[in-house]
């Protein structure tokens, strides 16, 4: 009988355990889709006003799903302003910006890694100390620069600031580094070149690391706002995120309430790298995590 | 010997050759730059008048004993209380959010990405978002208050508001970057020590504090750091929501030298004020180096 | 060791290009012109002409534009919207320092004048008027004082506006309330017109000042004997006691609630809405967008009346001028004269005062029968016409931009935050006189 009893405490105690436990996983999943849900909120509704016409966007019981789809917004978008061109002026920049700060960050992380020179740890300390000079500072006399170079407003002008980047470098030579030497030597004595050793040994070794870093290098080419503000003002050259601002600027000096329009551009500014982030989660979820883990 | 020599010197040469492209754009488009900033603040340049001259210390005398302190004490009151609401929300928000979302089940992958998509998101796509989210008649944000029993609030026109609600989409885009460093660095303790801690009876809360606390204190530094840097920077979300006002109450400091230079056309001012921003920047970065050769955790 | 050797001398030689580059930073003045320039449009070419003209404004742009173009063998212009007065002026400020992306020719808001004169931006308009036998003798002189900086022609008068007060009619006449045509009868105005709820909140607004832009309370200080810009050039009046006292008379209003201080992003827009909901019995705008008005009122008639004064009761130019700025090559410079007298000419600028609500600019409209033809269609514009000779040139200095910013800055906080008046105003002056000093 009192065995009996203590049995069942014990099992309900475990119970009570097991209770607990699950409770605490509810609470846990509760948070964790109650914290998501309001974090895609902001997407949702752009997503959602970029599609409702004007009379909607202006009612005061708002409508959480369009009564009917406007898909003319996005047409619109395209008659206000010169959208496509902001396409076209970002993708270059983006591209250009890629190519060359893959180009210098591989061959200098080389040099930094693998080669020797003279004062080459000097040299290096020069390329991190750039880290420390933000464009925020430098912006003045860059644009004095190229404004006497006849570089505003063109796409030289908005990729040639950030054609290097130190932390690319930095990046690359750290992933090189964790290569063993044994590698480059023995294919130095097969009569392997410099530019045959990084692009065939060193590279395929670190593509990891190598697209986490482009990746982070491309949003930050394609979100970059300061300086193509500053270097593109005209409609010529002028690029997504600054023209998607302008955009709202057309229509604030109206009476009319564009957001839904507004919206639109925007879904279409941030679609690319909605898609990218899906289609390279594993890369960009860590491309982070790996400059912290440094 | 010779032949040796100049065999090795090439082979220095043609290393060098691979650093020197980089060396040349950073020599070019950073350090040199430091230097024409610098001379710039001694001069009295406007963008309009073709030509300058030397003015000594005019510059610096206007902002640090004339009409510009004030503006650059609001500028770096304003700039600090940012930084430190990034940094809040980053270091604190980051990881609360790691805790939640420190399971392994296929679906909070699929959530944890949710929540750190708004990192990529460009500021000024969500800026605009914000800009209607946070309208004062329209915005659905004060639909929601006044549906539990508040009333309409002017987010970004009100001076005491303005920079709070920055701060709204600055966290939004944040958040989720100091969860998932916190989180890989969470994945990085080993089990054995609260498997030890649970056999000596220690609670949960005993064991976040005396065991995950301590062991993410690098991390906790590395946000630290790096979020200050970065926040000290802020610009597009001011630029695009408000403009620094109202009244100066959201006009940071690098704000305020854009509007010197591409507004006023005060190259002068605006380069003075870019320049002591700079030995801001180095002093706090500096600092940072020293604190964090000394007071941290590197055990893990 | 060669190659070292080589390498440190081609590293040297990078260096010493950097620092050449740097010396070279400091632009060469303006080349003097060559003694014999041709005016003549010789080639086909295609100008771009930047304005600051809203949406609401492109159909009759492209109808101008469209206009031209057609009677044009070589020239064609292209018509670009830039945005307000504020980002023409720094986009054209960025592209003239660049000398690369100018258009051929822009307008610019009325007190630029003097700052793209004294920066060598705009071309000295003189010759081409000489070279071309162009009569500018139609504007009246007060224009062209306003597009002159040291007795040169750099600019010509395109859109004009002055300042205004718009109220409702259809409520001044039921109710009896008459604006005041002197400001010390403004209170008891103010008083009768202003409506309060029973909380002693404001349900309607006597007037709405916009507090965005200077030049709408700008000839309340005038007019009570405020130096803006003192004879030395190098300081303001604005700290001294008549602009204390009505700048007082000012914050006075705001606290009693008769009026609102209009600043912030879309001050402009939230004054318009309340004018139109009736919120506002009045507001003080501009004569330009009296078409706009008109067409966004439904419920009620617009009227217009002259700003109330006090020793003076001048107005002054608002609205736009045309430039050619002087980096432009001569060819691209000559299609430009050609279309800028076009754009000025008296039948594209009385189409202008039709669509629009910019005034006619020439004399010989303003005092024949077509500007009486012109009030016949537009009566309310009777309180403009009334005082064509009142309306004066703007203040013109090269610091006047930075001058307003700090005085609009000045104003707001005195007015939204209630802040001592001549504690604020001492410091603004200090700060003007520092602006005024540098620029001059």
């Amino acid at each position: 009988m009192m065995y009996n009893s203590q049995n069942d405490q014990a099992l309900s105690l475990n119970r009570k355990a097991i209770a607990h436990r699950r409770i605490q996983t509810t609470i846990q999943y509760v948070l964790a889709i109650m914290v998501t849900l309001v974090m895609l909120f902001p997407l949702y509704w752009m997503f959602i006003t970029s599609f409702k016409s004007q009379q909607e966007v202006l009612l005061s019981v708002p409508t959480f799903w369009p009564r009917e789809w406007h898909f003319g917004n996005y047409r619109n978008v395209f008659k206000r302003v010169n959208f496509s061109k902001y396409y076209f002026n970002t993708t270059v920049m983006t591209v250009g910006i890629l190519f060359s700060q893959v180009v210098t960050g591989v061959l200098a992380g080389y040099g930094f890694s693998k080669g020797f020179f003279k004062g080459k740890n000097v040299l290096f300390v020069i390329v991190l100390g750039a880290l420390m000079i933000p464009l925020q500072v430098t912006f003045i006399p860059l644009y004095i620069m190229f404004a006497n170079w006849k570089l505003t407003d063109t796409f030289l002008g908005l990729i040639l600031p950030e054609a290097v980047s130190p932390y690319y470098i930095f990046m690359m030579r750290q992933a090189f580094l964790s290569v063993d030497d044994s590698y480059v030597e023995a294919a130095k004595i097969d009569g392997m070149g410099r530019l045959g050793i990084i692009s065939k040994i060193l590279v395929p070794m670190t593509k990891s690391t190598l697209i986490t870093i482009t990746l982070v290098t491309f949003t930050n080419g394609w979100n970059s706002y300061f300086w193509p503000k500053i270097i593109a003002k005209n409609e010529a050259r002028r690029v997504l995120t600054v023209g998607l601002v302008h955009l709202r600027n057309t229509f604030a000096g109206l009476d009319t309430m564009n957001n839904h329009e507004i919206m639109a551009g925007a879904v279409m500014a941030v679609l690319p790298v909605i898609i990218l982030f899906f289609l390279f989660q594993k890369y960009m979820l860590t491309g982070y995590e790996k400059t912290a883990m440094k | 010997m010779k032949l040796q020599l100049s065999r090795r010197s090439s082979k220095q040469v043609g290393d060098f050759a691979t650093v020197l492209p980089a060396l040349l754009f950073l020599a070019l488009f950073v350090y040199y730059p430091v230097v024409q900033v610098v001379r710039i603040s001694f001069t009295n340049w406007n963008l309009i008048n073709d030509n300058y001259q030397n003015v000594g210390f005019k510059n610096w005398i206007w902002l640090f004993k004339g009409s510009g302190t004030k503006y650059l004490l609001n500028s770096l009151k304003v700039t600090t209380l940012y930084t430190l609401g990034e940094l809040f929300v980053t270091i604190v928000g980051g990881l609360m959010l790691a805790m939640i979302f420190n399971r392994m089940a296929g679906s909070f992958s699929l959530m944890r990405a949710l929540v750190f998509l708004p990192k990529y998101i460009a500021m000024s796509s969500a800026a605009v978002v914000f800009l209607w989210i946070l309208n004062t008649d329209n915005g659905i944000l004060n639909f929601f208050l006044t549906k539990i029993g508040g009333s309409k609030v002017n987010w970004l026109g009100d001076k005491n508001r303005a920079l709070f609600s920055i701060l709204l989409l600055t966290g939004w885009r944040t958040i989720g970057y100091g969860m998932m460093i916190y989180l890989a660095a969470m994945r990085g303790i080993s089990t054995t020590y609260y498997e030890a801690a649970s056999i000596d009876g220690a609670s949960k809360w005993t064991q976040f504090s005396k065991i995950t606390l301590p062991l993410l204190s690098p991390t906790t530094l590395f946000l630290f750091v790096t979020t200050f840097i970065s926040a000290m920077k802020v610009f597009q979300s001011v630029d695009v929501m408000t403009s620094g006002g109202p009244y100066r109450s959201t006009e940071v400091i690098v704000f305020m030298i854009y509007k010197y230079a591409m507004v006023d056309f005060r190259m002068d001012r605006a380069s003075t004020v870019a320049v002591f921003f700079f030995i801001v920047l180095l002093a706090i970065t500096a600092a940072t180096m020293k604190i964090s050769n000394r007071s941290v955790n590197y055990d893990v | 060791m060669k190659k070292s050797v080589m390498l440190i001398l081609s590293l040297l030689v990078v260096c010493s290009m950097l620092f050449a580059g740097g010396a070279g930073e400091k632009a060469k003045a303006p080349t003097a012109d060559a003694p014999k320039i041709s005016y003549e449009v010789t080639e086909p070419i295609t100008i771009e002409w930047w304005h600051a003209l809203e949406q609401q404004y492109w159909p009759l742009v492209d109808e101008i534009v469209g206009g031209f173009n057609q009677s044009q063998k070589l020239i064609t212009v292209d018509a670009k919207y830039i945005g307000n007065y504020a980002t023409v002026n720094e986009t054209l400020v960025a592209a003239h320092a660049a000398g690369t992306g100018l258009p051929a020719l822009t307008v610019a808001n009325t007190p630029y004048v003097a700052e793209y004169g004294k920066g060598g931006l705009c071309e000295d308009l003189n010759p081409y008027i000489k070279a071309t036998g162009y009569d500018i003798d139609d504007f009246g002189e007060g224009l062209i004082v306003a597009t002159t900086y040291e007795d040169k022609q750099v600019t010509l008068p395109f859109l004009i506006s002055t300042q205004v007060m718009y109220y409702n009619k259809t409520m001044a006449d039921k109710e009896g309330i008459v604006i005041p045509a002197k400001l010390n009868d403004m209170e008891s105005f103010l008083a009768k017109a202003t409506k309060k709820g029973p909380d002693g909140k404001t349900t309607r607004w006597a007037t709405i000042i916009p507090g965005w832009d200077q030049w709408y309370f700008e000839t309340f200080y005038l007019n009570n004997g405020v130096k803006i810009v003192n004879d030395d050039r190098m300081t303001t009046d604005l700290g001294g006691k008549a602009s204390s006292d009505i700048t007082k008379q000012f914050q006075n209003w705001v606290n009693k609630g008769y009026t609102y201080w209009a600043s912030g992003t879309s001050a402009s827009s939230v004054m318009r809405q309340n004018f139109i909901d009736q919120k506002a019995f009045s507001v003080i705008h501009t004569s330009s967008l009296y078409n706009t008005y008109k067409s966004l009122v439904k419920d009620f008639e617009v009227g217009m009346a002259w700003l109330p004064g006090g020793e003076t009761k001048i107005s002054e130019i608002g609205g736009s001028v045309l430039l050619i700025p002087a980096k432009n090559s001569q060819a691209v410079k000559n299609a430009a004269w050609v279309f800028l007298q076009y754009l000025v000419g008296k039948d594209v600028n009385m189409k202008w005062a039709d669509g629009t609500g910019y005034i006619p600019t020439r004399n010989s409209v303003l005092s024949s029968q077509e500007g009486a033809e012109f009030l016949k269609r537009k009566p309310a514009f009777k309180a403009v016409f009334d005082n064509l000779d009142e309306i004066n040139p703007r203040i013109q200095h090269a610091g006047w931009n930075q001058l307003s910013t700090i005085w609009r800055a000045y104003l707001d906080q005195i007015m939204i935050e209630n802040s001592n008046v001549d504690t604020q105003l001492k410091a603004m002056s200090q700060e003007i006189n520092e602006v005024l000093a540098d620029s001059e």
